[in-house]
């Protein structure tokens, strides 16, 4: 990704995106300070035609959004954008639910309807993020991109990549702070291994969607998706069950952000199909060649 | 920026992957029609075959031509590896001495020793067993207590090594034996010596394990003598080379495809068009083995930039080593009844599995590397 947008990115989220903003967000107020700053940098253009960045630079974006729990239907914003050549905000819909409906000027389906006039009722995720019901009416068909729902199942990868990358860092540091037995909890085996293996899962997600997002212009994409949602959406479990156990009573807390990343993890595996229906079509299509073309196929999709 | 480690999103490149059908042909010509796979890389060993292989410059692929090796990259050694292992090839004999030993004698041997070894291993014709662990010192490598005494042109060697996969077929063993009395520094005094399997003052005593097999062995040795031109590396300096000898050995597609057979019948058994839970099961196997593979070529591409991915490789191990264990476990559950191959696969794999995260370095040790990685001790 251009280190120019990245660390503008980095600053920006820094910056604007705190417990309050988070919280407000969380009852429903729309971070328009936020959304206007993201704005002026250009930031919402990250992947649209004629902004010199592309489909990949899009994905990192939404990793760092992901790293900074975003209160803004980003991962929307920026994929409609990137085909769509209209002002405003723009949010997708799948399964007649649209992250910010209330907010937004327009609504597309991932089936590749859109309306200007629509309803919305107020509705959330598990982590508390705006995901309204909406009802279209005076609907007009535009060109989406193919395979448009694999490329929002890699939004919710990419946000997860980047939000396991934080509670990786926010268990790190509250294990070498918190101190029990007159030592810092990190010096304990027991906790070390935990963490250990929060590292492992945390890594393979990268991998396992920087392997998708490599594979973007690639026939093989929607098989690279799978697996980098499948993958992804495990590891998201895990890193989310050891990060608390490591944080202990704490991080139960609503006071301690950790729940801002942790009820995010498990919100967006669930979202654009969870594990098993992306596992599931890859097995299928794993096995579909036979036994003894399975390996060919695997190295195949790389 | 971000906290844990960074495995770099790493593509083969067009010559490494043009290297594919080349092994495979070369695979299906070399054998038999009846040929049942091994599922590990510790099992079938088989001069011949290495010898085969090293006539096709696939041994020592990346080293500098004029030790015989192929000075190709890390990704094209990648490829012949992996697609030996797939196919289930008897690689043994070779595998240790293309890993580690020839890089060893690459990174910290004299031109001499170089000069002596490495063109016979990469011609197939010469093959190392590791000598680190010992009746009293498994995960504590540092507590070795074979001891080599300064004489006059060389040193005496006594002591135990153990868990020695193949010395009784292997020719040479590099050894790691403390060469100071220990010191406060646990890590200072320890040198690696080359040694003959077949030398005086050798005993290699195989040792049977739960499976039937006999791979390992304890290898003794009695007033050994070793020559000044057999010690790899500065005496003293064994703990620094035996760690960088580890981050070979750990970080390779053989720490994941261990149990690979096992999905490859279980596909057979279940046919073309799977019931859901049985494509569920396949497809989340699939997804792990795709990362792996991901992680494991970004380990190669480190490798080709010439660093040292301690930490990295300890992670791919780890995570591949749990993946090898949990396929077999979750195929089992899944398995139809009456499938010959398949039900022939699991029991191997079964048998086999508590040394995939015991060899190369436990489970528990790995997971202290990655802790140390993460600045937590």
């Amino acid at each position: 990704m251009d280190r120019l947008i990245a660390y503008t990115a980095e600053r920006i989220f820094s910056d604007h995106v705190d417990r309050g903003v988070l919280d407000a967000a969380e009852r429903g107020e729309f971070p328009h300070a936020l959304w206007d700053v993201v704005r002026e940098a250009g930031l919402h253009l990250v992947g649209s035609p004629g902004s010199g960045t592309d489909d990949g630079d899009l994905y990192e974006l939404l990793k760092l959004a992901g790293r900074h729990a975003v209160p803004l239907p980003l991962a929307e914003v920026l994929i409609a954008n990137s085909f769509l050549d209209e002002a405003g905000l723009t949010t997708i819909a799948v399964d007649g639910v649209a992250p910010w409906g209330r907010e937004a000027d327009r609504v597309v389906t991932v089936e590749g309807e859109m309306s200007v006039d629509f309803d919305a009722a107020e509705d959330a995720n598990l982590a508390g993020e705006s995901r309204d019901r909406v009802q279209l009416r005076d609907v007009r068909r535009v060109d989406v991109p193919g395979e448009l729902y694999e490329r929002m199942a890699l939004s919710r990868a990419a946000l997860m990549a980047g939000a396991l990358d934080r509670v990786l860092g926010m268990a790190i540091d509250y294990a070498t702070e918190r101190e029990q037995f007159g030592r810092p909890i990190a010096k304990f085996q027991a906790v070390q291994h935990n963490l250990a293996i929060l590292a492992g899962e945390v890594a393979a997600a990268r991998c396992a969607c920087d392997g998708a997002i490599m594979s973007l212009t690639s026939a093989d994409f929607a098989v690279t998706v799978a697996a980098a949602k499948a993958r992804v959406g495990e590891a998201a479990g895990v890193a989310a069950e050891i990060a608390h156990q490591v944080h202990g009573a704490m991080g139960f807390t609503h006071e301690h952000s950790l729940h801002h990343f942790s009820r995010r993890l498990w919100a967006w595996r669930d979202e654009y199909g969870r594990e098993t229906h992306w596992q599931e079509l890859l097995g299928r299509r794993v096995a579909s060649g036979g036994a003894d073309s399975l390996w060919e196929f695997l190295v195949g999709v790389g | 920026m971000f906290a844990g480690l960074l495995f770099e999103p790493t593509r083969l490149p067009g010559e490494a992957e043009a290297l594919r059908a080349e092994v495979r042909d070369f695979v299906a010509r070399e054998l038999p029609p009846d040929y049942w796979p091994n599922s590990d890389f510790n099992e079938g060993h088989s001069p011949e075959f290495s010898r085969r292989v090293g006539e096709l410059g696939w041994i020592g692929m990346t080293w500098p031509k004029r030790f015989g090796g192929g000075e190709r990259t890390f990704f094209e050694r990648y490829v012949v590896t992996e697609e030996l292992l797939a196919a289930g090839a008897p690689v043994s004999a070779h595998w240790i001495a293309d890993r580690q030993s020839g890089p060893l004698l690459l990174n910290y041997g004299t031109d001499d020793q170089c000069r002596r070894y490495l063109p016979q291993i990469a011609r197939g014709e010469c093959f190392f067993s590791i000598g680190m662990s010992e009746p009293n010192s498994g995960s504590d490598l540092a507590s070795v207590r074979t001891r080599a005494d300064r004489v006059s042109g060389g040193w005496i060697v006594n002591g135990t090594k153990i868990w020695t996969t193949d010395a009784h077929r292997n020719h040479y063993i590099i050894t790691l034996v403390r060469t100071e009395p220990p010191s406060e520094n646990r890590h200072a005094g320890l040198s690696q010596l080359l040694i003959d399997l077949r030398g005086e003052g050798v005993t290699v005593r195989p040792i049977k394990n739960l499976a039937g097999g006999e791979d390992f062995n304890e290898v003794v040795f009695e007033d050994c003598f070793v020559g000044d031109d057999d010690v790899v590396g500065e005496p003293g300096n064994g703990w620094t080379q035996v760690t960088s000898e580890l981050g070979y050995e750990r970080s390779g597609p053989e720490r994941f495809l261990s149990a690979f057979r096992v999905l490859v019948e279980f596909v057979r058994a279940v046919g073309d068009e799977p019931a859901p839970g049985e494509a569920a099961l396949i497809g989340r196997l699939a997804s792990h083995l795709m990362t792996l593979r991901r992680m494991s070529i970004s380990v190669a591409g480190m490798l080709q930039k010439g660093s040292s991915p301690v930490v990295e490789s300890a992670l791919v191990k780890s995570l591949g080593n749990d993946f090898e264990k949990l396929l077999g476990e979750l195929v089992r559950l899944q398995a139809p009844t009456g499938q010959v191959g398949l039900e022939k696969c699991l029991r191997q794999t079964l048998l086999h599995s508590p040394s995939f995260t015991l060899r190369g370095g436990t489970r528990e040790i790995l997971r202290g590397v990655i802790a140390r990685g993460l600045g937590l001790r």
